[in-house]
């Protein structure tokens, strides 16, 4: 028998996450901001030595991602954290619309949708594989890292293959075997087009 | 010829509406060229000379604002060997020129350079040659409408009930003004009308939602977005209007239990935010906070223009199995800034996690439609029942499940289908543009 993918496990209705409160602040804006500013600015060479932890980091990212194993990439992030898909790579998110613009409490909400089982548009599921490359790396203040990857997801769900082309941006929190994101920007090169519904995590 | 007689019944509609590529070229013509369609708004070429580019139905339009201010809808294509002559989204310019062999338009449409013109014939006439032109434009409270049809009704008798709803909805900005910021375009393998169909559909949240009804329930408990849908929403006191000329109406709100910032689902930056609001405004706070939140009207201005949430939500026919939605959200002019930033999220909110579910269900419908021995579709609920109500203005009103919005949308679909509307494209020169509102 071919495998559909592995199916999300729906969860019982119990136990509802405590997340009382959003991180996101007008400083937290004011960071997203600066941070794009710092990705359309020539940041220089990258850092070779950060390359192999932030790499390790990433394709386990992509392998948690593949793997549906989604609570366990929430965990990888942090509480104050931002996940974000522009629909305007030079936008200020504060006047424009994103495809989603996440705190970790809308991510939670994103993961328990798939949980509850009655997502149609994940029936059946996506299989997905991610292609991660040009890996750069450079340090920022307080032990952060930012990197900046190329990235293709390759989706297929009812026949059809689809490829989803992006750049993203990190802001990694930590490095190691305990890693931590706390910025992570998908840049769809086709942001502003017809971007076809996905209702996998990208 | 097509053949319309016996595809639509009372209480069904004949499955080849949505699947004859013979029935989508008429539409094309007859209702997406016959009707007064939404091309626009007003906000995105506030300026003079400022211009974007849009679709009456298939064909490519830009809509300018010229010098003067006026507004003209001028066809993207060149006089002369039918290139489009404005491959922008949206931009100021006072001129467009063909890349191709150099002809020069104003933003009204005037051919005002042809290179080299030692050689043209002495008939050729430059005054003929301008850009052609939509020949009737309209306003309504900043909504820009296109009709082809010299005979069609003037845009405010063909809003008739739905004009008073889209002041509703408009007069929720300070101002009495929104304004329109970016947009998220998707694209579906189905029918136009499957998205149509499901604007003034009160039925399907309860199931198609599922997923967000669950979600919220579990994550964020008691009353929140769409949660007066979890049992039968009938007894909630939400009603469904067929407003006419295929108008519908779904009125969400007399279901919510509290206020609409309270059953708002929580959003990123909404305690910040909101303390801000409270900080800065006090006692009028509870109605500052009251302009976040989406309308909770789903009010359809036929044939493309779904007014839901904060949003206007555009349908864009491709061909009789894809279409394009753009859903281009509204700030409420004036209001104050942490309400817009707030509007952002929460615009990005259901249709990020909720729409996947809508789209995929049309692509559902699509192959099931595919099969040619099982021919019709029900719309049936709510046909003769002693709740659907006809008021004083015309309007038929029926509680949120009845599908009479679809029965009414799909007799005006019918009768501009039958009734091959005259279709005229202007010349060069002014048209001027009607305002209703």
């Amino acid at each position: 028998m071919v495998s559909t993918g592995t199916s999300i496990e729906p969860r019982p209705a119990a136990p509802a996450p405590t997340e009382p409160h959003s991180a996101v602040d007008d400083l937290l804006y004011q960071r997203l901001s600066e941070l794009a500013a710092t990705r359309a600015a020539d940041s220089g060479p990258s850092y070779p030595d950060l390359r192999p932890a932030v790499e390790q980091a990433l394709y386990h990212e992509a392998r948690l991602l593949d793997d549906r194993r989604y609570r366990a990439w929430l965990d990888r992030f942090t509480d104050d954290c931002v996940y974000w898909i522009p629909l305007d790579l030079d936008g200020d998110p504060r006047e424009q619309i994103s495809y989603l613009l996440d705190d970790h409490r809308r991510m939670t909400d994103r993961i328990g949708l798939l949980e509850t089982g009655w997502a149609h548009a994940q029936n059946p599921p996506s299989r997905t594989s991610r292609i991660v490359s040009n890996v750069e790396a450079w340090p920022l203040a307080d032990g952060e890292i930012r990197a900046r990857c190329s990235v293709v997801t390759w989706e297929y769900r009812r026949e059809r293959l689809t490829p989803f082309v992006s750049r993203n941006d990190y802001v990694l929190a930590a490095l190691g075997d305990e890693w931590t994101i706390r910025i992570k920007i998908v840049g769809l090169v086709d942001c502003d087009g017809d971007v076809r519904k996905f209702s996998f995590v990208l | 010829m097509i053949d319309l007689e016996g595809l639509v019944e009372p209480h069904r509609v004949h499955r080849t509406i949505y699947v004859d590529p013979a029935i989508f070229t008429a539409e094309m013509d007859r209702i997406f060229g016959g009707a007064w369609v939404y091309v626009a708004h007003e906000s995105q070429v506030p300026e003079p000379n400022d211009f974007v580019t849009t679709r009456l139905g298939l064909r490519n339009v830009i809509v300018t604002r010229d010098s003067d201010g006026e507004l003209h809808g001028l066809f993207n294509r060149c006089s002369h060997r039918a290139s489009t002559v404005c491959q922008h989204e949206c931009g100021t310019a006072r001129n467009f020129q063909c890349s191709y062999h150099g002809w020069t338009y104003s933003n009204r449409g005037e051919l005002v350079n042809v290179p080299f013109a030692e050689g043209y014939p002495a008939e050729f006439d430059r005054a003929a040659h301008g850009l052609r032109q939509i020949p009737r434009l309209a306003t309504y409270r900043g909504l820009v409408f296109a009709t082809l049809n010299p005979a069609a009704p003037s845009l405010i008798d063909w809003l008739g009930p739905a004009a008073d709803l889209i002041d509703e909805f408009v007069d929720r900005s300070p101002t009495g003004r929104i304004e329109l910021r970016n947009r998220q375009r998707m694209i579906y393998r189905g029918n136009w009308k499957l998205a149509w169909d499901n604007a003034g559909d009160g039925l399907h949240p309860t199931f198609a939602h599922r997923s967000f009804l669950v979600l919220n329930e579990r994550h964020h408990g008691g009353a929140r977005s769409l949660s007066q849908f979890k049992a039968n929403p009938d007894e909630t006191g939400m009603y469904g209007d067929d407003l006419g000329h295929g108008h519908m109406f779904v009125d969400q709100r007399p279901g919510l239990s509290r206020s609409f910032w309270e059953t708002q689902r929580p959003v990123p930056g909404r305690e910040w935010y909101a303390d801000r609001i409270r900080a800065r405004y006090g006692e009028s706070s509870a109605e500052v906070l009251e302009m976040a939140p989406g309308s909770m009207m789903n009010l359809s201005i036929f044939p493309n223009l779904l007014i839901k949430g904060n949003h206007l939500e555009v349908i864009d026919p491709i061909s009789v199995a894809e279409t394009r939605l753009h859903t281009w959200v509204a700030a409420a002019a004036g209001a104050p800034e942490e309400v817009n930033v707030l509007r952002m999220r929460i615009a990005e909110d259901f249709p990020s996690l909720g729409n996947p579910d809508d789209l995929e269900l049309f692509e559902r419908c699509q192959e099931g439609l595919g099969i040619a021995e099982i021919e019709w579709v029900d719309m049936s609920k709510g046909l003769g029942h002693p709740a659907q109500q006809i008021l004083g203005n015309g309007v038929q009103r029926g509680p949120v499940t009845h599908e009479g919005p679809m029965r009414g949308y799909i007799r005006a679909w019918l009768e501009l289908m039958q009734a091959e509307p005259p279709r005229t494209v202007a010349g060069p020169g002014r048209v001027a543009c009607e305002v209703a509102g």
